[in-house]
């Protein structure tokens, strides 16, 4: 069966916790191959995004949508987004398979679990890095530059505000993701986010770890000690 | 005249969009355009109107997400709906042929195991709906726009619970023909069609051009009305409105395409208008009407697996039954499930097509047991599942809950058994064995059984029950006893197939009974029944010479097509030795890891070398507690304290924690008859609202091999149970996870209540966000950061 994403090794073993101290046995390595390729094969990715025009002031954000003007209230989004007029908002999801893959294992060996569970968080990140990819370079053309992903949950921009991102996209219907009472997506690899459109190239690709509520306590951080 | 009865006899047409023209009329986004039932009647009156004016025979009320997570006065606005669409028809003189439809939309949620609405609940919030719109005189329901077939399926067992009126269910699938969820067109008709839906179909997701191989495909398979309502093609915004790309001609112009292939009530969706529907009736109503078909296929059906029976033979395992199997009963009694779902995944990895599901045991809760097996099994497996049980309450249990159509096991031709068995099938749809015996016992003959099953069809026909979805046992009987009983079964089978055109189905293995080397019994005589007819063999898939005995028949009968399953299972057979040589190339694998000892084995966290290495050490007499205590849990202790200290990570912890848990399993099976050791007992549980649990099996793993009775309560549990827990079970340390800020506010619930309900009880808590600032917030007893963190703050409580 073809790959469906393409997910880096390196990913899955950095969402395991591998730093490159610690060696990858062979036995390991066979086992992330496996759970890449299942992940990889059965996975159905979607994505739904839309354009609209934006204002950005110190402290806020409204997104002027077709029927309603959206206020987010939140410094760090504001600086993320300074200085653009129009943004995209997005959602992606992998499917509900790597879910189940999970559950699966976890009936047999927690490792196999842990494993399934760094293939399916690298394989939403590889989707949407090949979209983002593919929007910057569309952008580009028009001399249009964008911003780095930022989404509800970082910062401090509320996570409540996921209840915007899905009316306005529509996600439910159109790409099958839903929100439970706390706020979660299901199926669980899935992203929600918003994605600055600027007229300026600016330094830094990422915001770095400041925004986010993991700042200090991250293992993934390369901000870290 | 009646709905049900024009449907399926002549064209009979849909309504169009509803949220383009609210949004022309006003609409703002995030505005609930069923508040406009109460607030803008006249629109909402209008709206209705168009459509009855275009020609529409159904025109939904304005109720799609009238449920209780929106609204709290559902039937307030779902009677003032059907009041509105019942005032526009009688305006628009359409009262002698026209309905008023309850239209019924997903509910936003996702049910469970994927999302944390429960099945039963999700037919409470349907009931609401469709109870009030009966209530205020509708006269069909129509579920559309679905997504998932199991939250079809809640509606539709609500709508005829809560009333008589037809019943139309229409889907949305993919490009691919694929429900979101991952179900295809034809489980999805198979699992309506048993729950007696009056008219299938799709809606929504595309326009008519992109919708037409599907709606062929839906011809194909389905026997009732098929209801075809796209879209107007694909969505664009131009001034800031959304406008669709196909226009009425065309619409209605590949609208006739579709009518051609033999579908029967055609419609819009979203972008549509009045006058794409009236354009459309012009063009449709000028072609030839076909009645619906009756189609001849018997299929078994998970929510994303089509089984198809009389095909070729299925496979149905029969592991999960507790008959003969002290593991399993072991497993029941304390209800380690997992033990089950391991048996799931190695039957499903043997080549099974269906699991057998059988949880009866006297001293359980057989209902109860039921309905939360399937529902886990179902949660990890694609398989379809046959549900065995005698007791009828734990039928309808699993009946209900079941994510699909399955197979039930088994009605028999006792007059009472029939009663109480094949309404429920009736209601919830399944394929049902047939086992031919009566009030007089088992005939002899295989003429006495094909009587007795002739009865058994025309009891079905008395019930609604298709002939296609009774399957007959031939019912095997070991030939220790009765040197005749082989033959007699098989000439019930070759009866079944010969005589009334059926399917059939054996307990094969019970011929053997009391013999010596069953499976070569067994495996010839499972080809012979297979050659007489047999459609479904029950065996265990895990033993070799059955499953050769299956592949090697249908590579014999061309039912292998390129022989790839037979090339696939045995291109490394090695001749003589009667199994796959891929069971020999672990054992070689095995070999090179023979000389590690236990401590290294769980140390390089090699799973099988560990059981291996324990089963060694007890076999030469050493005391099972000097060997845990001696190597066991020394060995785990280097990895964890390697751990903590950054130099092992994660996975490799796991991977030794997996070691250490089957060697324990060796130490456990040893000593199933003496009491155990335990540390202590731990409750852990994912706290309510949160559905992460990796970290908390996590812990699980490290607690019950640092020696802890672990009582995992899931994800998502509610305060109240995990404090009813504490109580009961008299709980010493509760442990706590959340992944999620959002959700640590149940956390604190939960250790509120705990501190109200029983003080004293020690909680620890964790997951990736939590942090010792937060635990002391919300009044924990302790913050680990991880499992190892766990481990040794139970060990400080315990004393250990």
């Amino acid at each position: 069966m073809p790959l469906c994403v393409d997910i880096p090794i390196k990913e899955v073993q950095r969402y395991m916790g591998y730093h490159g101290i610690a060696e990858v046995t062979p036995d390991m390595q066979e086992r992330i191959n496996k759970a890449i390729d299942q992940v990889g094969t059965q996975s159905h990715p979607r994505i739904i995004l839309k354009e609209f025009a934006i204002e950005v002031a110190e402290r806020t954000v409204v997104i002027h949508a077709e029927s309603e003007n959206l206020v987010l209230e939140s410094e760090s989004l504001a600086r993320n987004l300074s200085g653009c007029l129009r943004a995209i908002l997005l959602a992606a999801t992998i499917g509900p398979s790597c879910d189940m893959l999970v559950r699966r294992a976890s009936v047999t060996s927690a490792a196999d679990a842990a494993i399934y569970q760094a293939a399916g968080a690298a394989a939403i990140e590889a989707f949407l890095d090949s979209e983002n990819d593919r929007l910057k370079r569309e952008y580009e053309k028009d001399n249009l530059y964008l911003r780095p992903r930022f989404s509800p949950g970082y910062g401090d921009l509320k996570l409540d505000h996921q209840k915007d991102w899905f009316r306005l996209l529509d996600i439910s219907k159109q790409i099958g993701i839903e929100l439970t009472d706390s706020l979660l997506m299901v199926p669980t690899k899935s992203v929600t986010a918003i994605i600055g459109i600027g007229g300026d190239v600016r330094p830094s690709g990422c915001s770095g770890c400041k925004d986010c509520n993991m700042h200090g306590k991250c293992e993934f951080s390369s901000e870290k000690g | 005249m009646g709905l049900r009865e024009r449907l399926g006899k002549e064209w009979l047409f849909c309504d169009g969009g509803t949220g383009s023209i609210l949004q022309k009329l006003g609409l703002k986004g995030g505005e609930l355009p069923e508040l406009w039932n109460l607030n803008r009647p006249d629109d909402i009156k209008n709206l209705n109107k168009g459509y009855f004016d275009a020609g529409s025979n159904i025109v939904n009320t304005n109720t799609f997400g009238a449920n209780r997570f929106k609204f709290d006065n559902v039937p307030e606005i779902v009677a003032a709906a059907v009041k509105l669409c019942q005032q526009a028809r009688k305006e628009a003189g359409r009262e002698d042929d026209a309905y008023v439809a309850i239209d019924v939309g997903p509910t936003g949620k996702l049910l469970e195991p994927m999302g944390d609405l429960a099945f039963n609940d999700a037919v409470e919030v349907f009931k609401e709906i469709i109870k009030a719109g009966a209530e205020a005189g509708g006269d069909v329901v129509v579920i559309e726009t679905m997504s998932d077939s199991y939250e079809a399926k809640a509606a539709v067992v609500a709508a005829h619970e809560v009333c008589d009126l037809p019943v139309i269910v229409t889907m949305v699938y993919d490009e691919t023909g694929k429900l979101l969820t991952g179900g295809g067109v034809e489980g999805t008709v198979a699992m309506l069609e048993g729950l007696k839906v009056d008219a299938i179909g799709i809606n929504c997701g595309f326009g008519p051009k992109q919708m037409l191989p599907i709606a062929e495909r839906l011809v194909k398979c389905c026997s009732l009305p098929i209801v075809v309502n796209p879209n107007a093609g694909l969505p664009r915004t131009e001034n800031g409105q959304t406008v669709y790309d196909v226009d009425p001609e065309e619409f209605a112009e590949i609208m006739g395409e579709i009518a051609k292939l033999g579908v029967h009530v055609m419609g819009g969706c979203c972008g549509t208008t009045p006058d794409h529907i009236s354009t459309m009736i012009k063009t449709v109503k000028a072609l030839p009407f076909t009645e619906p078909k009756t189609k001849n296929f018997t299929y078994v059906t998970s929510f994303a697996d089509c089984v198809e029976i009389g095909r070729k033979p299925v496979v149905i395992g029969e592991r999960i039954n507790p008959t003969g199997k002290k593991k399993l009963q072991q497993a029941l009694r304390d209800n380690n499930i997992d033990y089950l779902l391991t048996e799931a995944l190695n039957q499903e990895a043997a080549g099974a097509d269906i699991l057998d599901v059988n949880v009866g045991l006297p001293e359980i809760d057989e209902p109860v047991m039921m309905e939360s097996v399937v529902l886990k099994i179902q949660s990890i497996t694609n398989l379809p599942l046959q549900l065995d049980t005698t007791d009828i309450e734990a039928l309808e249990r699993g009946l209900r809950i079941y994510n699909g159509k399955p197979m039930v096991n088994s009605v028999n031709g006792k007059i009472e058994n029939i009663e109480a068995v094949m309404p429920l099938v009736a209601k919830y749809g399944g394929v049902l064995v047939g086992l031919p015996l009566d009030e007089d016992g088992i005939p002899a003959t295989s003429e006495g059984r094909l009587a007795v099953a002739k009865r058994i069809y025309e009891a079905a026909d008395k019930y609604g029950i298709p002939r296609k979805d009774i399957v007959i046992d031939g019912l095997a009987m070991t030939i220790s006893s009765d040197p005749d009983s082989a033959i007699a079964t098989l000439d019930t089978v070759k009866g079944v197939r010969d005589i009334y055109n059926g399917h059939s189905i054996l307990g094969v293995s019970n011929i053997s009974f009391g013999l010596p080397a069953r499976e070569l019994i067994n495996s010839y005589f499972l080809a012979m029944a297979m050659q007489n007819g047999l459609s479904c063999a029950i065996i265990n898939p895990c033993n070799g010479p059955m499953m050769a005995s299956v592949r090697s028949f249908n590579a014999l009968m061309n039912l292998d097509p390129k022989l790839e399953e037979f090339i696939g299972a045995y291109s490394d057979y090695v001749p003589g030795s009667g199994v796959a040589a891929s069971s020999g190339a672990k054992a070689s694998s095995a070999s090179t890891n023979a000389v590690l000892t236990l401590a290294e084995a769980i140390e390089r966290g090699v799973t099988g070398r560990a059981a291996e290495a324990m089963k060694e050490q007890l076999d030469s007499g050493r005391d099972s507690l000097e060997i845990i205590d001696a190597e066991l849990i020394p060995a785990l202790d280097r990895v964890g304290k390697g751990y903590e200290a950054g130099t092992v990570f994660l996975p490799q912890l796991l991977m030794s924690a997996d070691a250490a848990k089957a060697a324990f399993a060796v130490v456990k099976e040893a000593m199933s008859d003496k009491p155990r050791n335990i540390k202590g007992r731990v409750i852990l549980a994912t706290v309510k609202g949160d559905i992460h649990d990796i970290g908390k099996n996590i812990v699980k793993v490290m607690l019950e091999n640092y020696g802890y009775d672990v009582i995992d309560l899931g994800k998502d549990v509610p305060p109240e149970t995990i404090v009813d827990c504490a109580i009961e079970n008299n709980i010493e340390v509760v442990g706590l996870s959340a992944l999620m800020t959002t959700t640590v506010a149940s956390m604190e619930d939960t250790i509120k209540l705990l501190r109200e309900k029983k003080p004293g009880t020690k909680v620890v808590v964790g997951g990736a966000v939590m942090t010792q600032e937060y635990a002391d917030k919300i009044g924990a007893d302790a913050y680990a950061k991880d499992a190892m963190g766990t481990v040794r703050y139970c060990d400080s409580v315990f004393g250990v």
